[in-house]
């Protein structure tokens, strides 16, 4: 019962947070975009001639500056809980036209490929390396892992991601750009295309092309989280119910899988929410480097200013799936921590905290 | 602390009582790594003060200067260790084609190669970026304490509305990637302080740069000076101080601001660090100071391209020493400043985990 409500109040608090970020975009976008570019859509008003009241009418409208803005609001949260994600228009003699859809499905799929294989990656290595360092802290292991560790968290992910990619080009079989989908589509019938040309797609093709961004979002990872497994392992080895087990006689492996390492990975999971905006700051450079384009990259595009003017449609699309990727995330963490932890809820409760070293993404 | 540093003088009598800070020093100095780390980074900072000064008082030229034996014809810059020829009048052919100085015309070195088709000293401009890149750190850092003592002392030590304010806001903006908010305020927020700037000591930019770092990376120290505070504000210590009559604003200055020193001592360690990886990044996303200024990032992505386009300059040309020499700079930066910053925590709170 407790845990219910405990998971309904962060359920709560998941669409409060959507609701605001989505709200702060309004803001941001109506704080910016007061007169919209007129001269870009009329070469008439371009060569200096004054616009007339028809075509700044016809423009504040593509640029929904002629409407009331809470009205406005609720009717994107109303389109959004049926899940549209809203649409584009565009003008065209002087008609305003539908542009299609806004939302970047294929580039959620790469961001959530990286994010995803990544973390399996990040999981896979960093609990055995974060236990033996655990156990044995002082020892030269311990030292090289810990020395290992803190060299890949000082570096950048974009100077990782460029020497792995100059790293992967020299190997035949690995491609170090693009993305390449996972369900192979049929090859296009219409066009020119070289001869022998196959299109990209498929498992196998999907894998290759991610196993370099998988390798530097890991290594990047891998160095955070295996100190904070090796910490939270130090910690609770010195616990009595680990002691009582050895006590019984249980092996060191059998204390470590069944003791040790779910209790520290119950602290480490506490993290974990905090650090998916962390790994989505590093998506953006990671897509980067290798030449894919995802919804890091859409970001960076649409809200640092490569474009002409904002499409409001789009930079909501876009703000909307990464908060949805962030509170989804979140949510998951809290499913889990309230399936292992039975003193969830209990006043007090936990401090979400944040790696220091992961705040700068 | 206090506590057993008293039971300690009491238990041996000859031995007179030493304070946190000289405790904390005398186990650093046993540290080995944390020893050597403090005096790399010390050695850092100083190379990054006086070094590029320095040198190019040495060998007459600065970072900017151009040299035409620097590059080839081809754009190809000359690699580490050159003698690159200074003529007085450079002597061309019909067609405008550098000639080969004359034997005996003076040259200079270039320990760590030159920089691009401009033919500029490498590691001059190394030593700038260096130095530039510290100011960006160290100045976030700062701006960012400015900004985190006193919220995070409000909500540490009233609780309350505030508290669930500041914290509800803090956990919201720190789940979300960093990268977003830094690049619509670079855009549309900092405005004329991008081009503040004195003379070659700060280039323009950087204070722009250390502000906008440091106001978004502030959450981190108000959680952390919150926490501290949270758990002080109950103390005997500061209920003895308000016993005795002692003004809120004086329990907060004299009692309990001493405890926040080593911890935000620790974190300014590492927010340094950080704050230079940081750079790193607004640099390959093309924002940040002038493209012609050196900085650590910049360099590099002079090199690689920004993220919007991320291709070298040349293809062809392949120069591994211009990413190799700022890649080494920035990790043993970072890694140095890291490794200090965990040497004082475990000086300075001797029964954390090691």
């Amino acid at each position: 019962m407790r845990a219910a409500r405990y998971l309904a109040g962060r359920v709560a608090r998941a669409v409060l947070t959507l609701l605001t970020m989505i709200a702060v975009t309004f803001a941001l976008y109506f704080a910016i975009e007061t007169n919209p570019p007129v001269a870009t859509f009329f070469p008439s008003v371009a060569k200096g001639t004054p616009a007339t009241k028809q075509q700044t009418e016809l423009v504040d409208h593509l640029f929904y500056l002629d409407r009331s803005k809470v009205g406005l609001y609720l009717s994107y949260v109303g389109h959004l809980a049926r899940g549209d994600l809203g649409r584009r228009t565009t003008l065209d003699h002087n008609r305003i036209v539908d542009a299609g859809s806004v939302a970047p499905y294929q580039q959620l799929r790469v961001t959530l490929s990286i994010l995803l294989g990544g973390a399996l990656l990040v999981l896979l290595f960093s609990l055995p390396l974060g236990a033996v360092s655990g156990t044995r802290i002082g020892s030269w292991t311990d030292r090289v892992i810990s020395f290992g560790a803190l060299v890949f968290v000082c570096m950048h992910p974009m100077t990782l991601g460029l020497i792995l990619r100059s790293a992967g080009g020299r190997v035949d079989w690995l491609p170090t750009s693009g993305y390449c989908t996972f369900v192979k589509h049929p090859a296009p019938t219409v066009g020119f295309f070289p001869a022998g040309y196959k299109p990209c797609g498929g498992p196998v093709d999907w894998v290759t092309h991610l196993i370099l961004p998988w390798l530097t979002f890991a290594l990047l990872f891998l160095a955070l989280y295996t100190r904070m497994i090796r910490a939270s392992v130090a910690e609770t080895v010195e616990e009595d119910f680990v002691r009582t087990a050895r006590a019984k006689g249980a092996s060191q492996t059998r204390v470590l899988a069944r003791h040790v390492l779910p209790s520290a990975g119950l602290r480490v999971l506490t993290m974990v929410g905090m650090e998916i905006g962390t790994a989505i700051g590093v998506c953006i450079y990671i897509e980067s480097a290798f030449g894919m384009s995802g919804l890091g990259t859409a970001a960076v595009a649409e809200l640092g200013g490569a474009q002409l003017f904002l499409e409001l449609p789009y930079m909501l699309a876009i703000v909307v799936l990464i908060t949805l990727i962030v509170i989804v995330g979140n949510l998951v963490v809290d499913v889990l921590y309230a399936v292992l932890d039975p003193r969830v809820g209990v006043q007090g409760g936990t401090q979400r905290t944040k790696s220091l070293v992961g705040g700068v993404f | 602390m206090a506590a057993t540093a008293s039971s300690r003088a009491a238990s041996v009598p000859a031995n007179v009582p030493v304070g946190p800070w000289r405790s904390g020093w005398r186990r650093l100095r046993r540290d080995r790594g944390g020893f050597v780390s403090l005096v790399a980074a010390a050695a850092i900072v100083m190379l990054a003060l006086f070094g590029s000064a320095t040198l190019s008082r040495l060998v007459g030229h600065d970072g900017n200067t151009p040299f035409l034996y620097g590059a080839s014809a081809e754009h190809r810059p000359v690699g580490p260790w050159t003698h690159v020829p200074t003529p007085k009048t450079p002597t061309f052919d019909a067609y405008g084609n550098l000639l080969t100085p004359p034997k005996g015309t003076k040259s200079t070195l270039f320990v760590f190669g030159a920089d691009g088709p401009l033919g500029r000293d490498e590691l001059i401009r190394l030593l700038d970026g260096l130095r530039t890149s510290l100011e960006i750190g160290i100045g976030a850092m700062l701006v960012a304490l400015v900004i985190a003592v006193p919220i995070g002392a409000a909500a540490g030590y009233f609780g309350g509305v505030v508290d669930a304010v500041v914290s509800q806001f803090t956990e919201t903006v720190m789940a979300f990637p960093l990268l977003l908010f830094l690049l619509f305020a670079n855009r549309y927020l900092i405005g004329d302080i991008r081009s503040v700037g004195w003379s070659w000591v700060v280039p323009e930019g950087a204070i722009g740069e250390a502000v906008l770092i440091g106001t978004f990376t502030a959450f981190y120290p108000i959680r952390l000076i919150r926490a501290q505070l949270f758990t002080l504000r109950n103390a005997e210590f500061v209920e003895a101080a308000h016993m005795v009559g002692a003004s809120t604003w004086r329990i907060l200055r004299g009692h309990l601001l001493p405890h926040l020193a080593p911890i935000l001592l620790v974190w300014a360690g590492i927010a340094i660090g950080t704050n230079i990886l940081a750079e790193v990044g607004l640099s390959f996303l093309g924002i940040g100071v002038q493209v012609s200024t050196p900085t650590l990032g910049s360099l590099l992505s002079t090199v690689w391209g920004t993220i919007y386009n991320p291709q070298t300059y040349n293809g062809e040309v392949y120069t591994p020493w211009q990413t190799i020499f700022p890649m080494v700079t920035i990790v043993l930066t970072v890694f140095c400043l890291n490794r200090l910053s965990e040497a004082v925590r475990r000086a300075l709170e001797p029964r954390a985990v090691r």
